[in-house]
């Protein structure tokens, strides 16, 4: 659809830059508003780029990268999830109700409304710990990672394998540390009473969405 | 800099958009010295601009999924959210620019017009369009979209009052854009 010519100087305006603080911030609330005017914010990106070509890259901070890596990728600073599975791998054979006390312990303000599902993976060697914890009122699940990292380059990625159907994914796991999920409307009924698997896939989890890797541990969701 | 095929970069975003930290780690050797020039030229300030690359390759990660490569080249999608998140910061941190002079604060041994060649195909054809425009309508926009100047910086540069200059670089702005034609 295309603009009046000024919505499409405002549109330049703004990808110049040229605005001050407060028409800038109203020409961003009209690109999440009204997308005739973000294709046009768009394409005065498209148009102005080459303008940079003459910019010459710059070495960028030696620790540029690192500094990224921690901020981005590094367990959370909160101590609560991993103190609570080292507590958990001393405890091996906890009860499944304490198993689930644990998991919710890093959102002490959240309850159950509805019945919950648990599951316990462990590799064979007992090297890999999961456990999953999902409550089917909310279609959240939490799980909390343990024991070793997967190798360099590989994430351990979590499956849903419901009615002899293909394994779903449900995502790619932390490497260490807990995490909350929300799970799919479309694939909830199916959550129920389940099989998770953990299999090791590339870096960021299976290309095209099937399981390519060693299968880690699998186990039932079952109903606590 | 040899130039990052379009392909290959827009294949990194698809990746990272799937959680990819080797893609993004690949990404992130590409096009970090470029974007880091991108900002260091709007802030004018090398902490800052450090501080404004981490903060848009964050940006990357998370918003990798919102690249559409059919619409747009993934290399202009970069310098775009590079550049947006430095001038929200240097309309946040500075308005207007003080004295240009001291504000620089380093040198840029490369920031000459002529300091790299222009190497393509569109960077020729906006330097065709951008020359047919009055030259200080020229000039301003180049100051505002590679410098980060402000219409408060340019008007007072060109000592014309404000609404004044704006008319003119709008002006400027549609003409560049009906002599640029539609995106290739």
């Amino acid at each position: 659809m295309p603009v009046s010519d000024d919505d499409s100087a405002l549109a330049a305006e703004y990808v110049l830059g040229a605005l001050d603080r407060s028409e800038r911030r109203d020409a961003q609330n009209r690109i999440a508003t009204d997308p005739a005017f973000a294709a046009e914010v768009a394409a005065w990106e498209a148009r102005l780029d080459p303008l940079l070509d003459r910019v010459a890259p710059q070495t960028p901070p030696a620790h540029g990268w690192a500094a990224l890596e921690t901020r981005l990728f590094a367990p959370p600073d909160d101590p609560r999830p991993r103190s609570a599975w080292a507590w958990l791998g001393i405890a091996s054979g906890l009860s499944t109700a304490l198993l689930a006390a644990v998991l919710w312990l890093g959102e002490p303000m959240q309850r159950a409304q509805g019945p919950l599902w648990i599951s316990d993976l462990v590799s064979d060697d007992g090297s890999v710990r999961l456990a999953a914890l999902y409550d089917a009122a909310r279609g959240e699940m939490r799980v909390s990672v343990g024991g070793d990292a997967p190798a360099p380059d590989r994430d351990f990625e979590l499956w849903m394998i419901a009615g002899g159907g293909a394994p779903v994914s449900l995502g790619v796991m932390p490497h260490t540390g807990s995490a909350a999920m929300a799970i799919p409307e479309d694939l909830r009924a199916e959550m129920v009473g389940a099989t998770l698997a953990i299999t090791e896939e590339p870096a960021g989890g299976a290309p095209g969405g099937q399981a390519t890797g060693p299968v880690v541990a699998t186990a039932l969701l079952r109903r606590i | 800099m040899p130039e990052i095929p379009t392909e290959d970069l827009s294949n990194l975003l698809a990746r990272i958009a799937l959680r990819d930290r080797a893609a993004f780690r690949a990404l992130y050797d590409a096009t970090a010295p470029k974007l880091f020039a991108i900002c260091l030229r709007l802030l004018r300030d090398r902490r800052e601009a450090e501080d404004a690359l981490q903060e848009v390759f964050v940006k990357i990660w998370h918003r990798a999924d919102r690249f559409a490569s059919g619409v747009s080249r993934p290399s202009a999608w970069l310098n775009a959210v590079a550049r947006n998140h430095a001038i929200d910061r240097l309309r946040q941190i500075r308005s207007p620019h003080t004295d240009l002079d001291i504000a620089h604060g380093f040198a840029d041994p490369s920031s000459g017009p002529e300091a790299l060649a222009i190497n393509s195909d569109d960077g020729r054809r906006i330097d065709d369009c951008m020359g047919r425009l009055a030259p200080e309508r020229a000039e301003a926009i180049r100051l505002a979209y590679v410098e980060g100047e402000s219409y408060l910086d340019l008007s007072e540069r060109y000592q014309v009052p404000l609404n004044t200059l704006r008319t003119w670089l709008r002006r400027g702005l549609l003409q560049l854009r009906d002599c640029l034609g539609p995106a290739s």
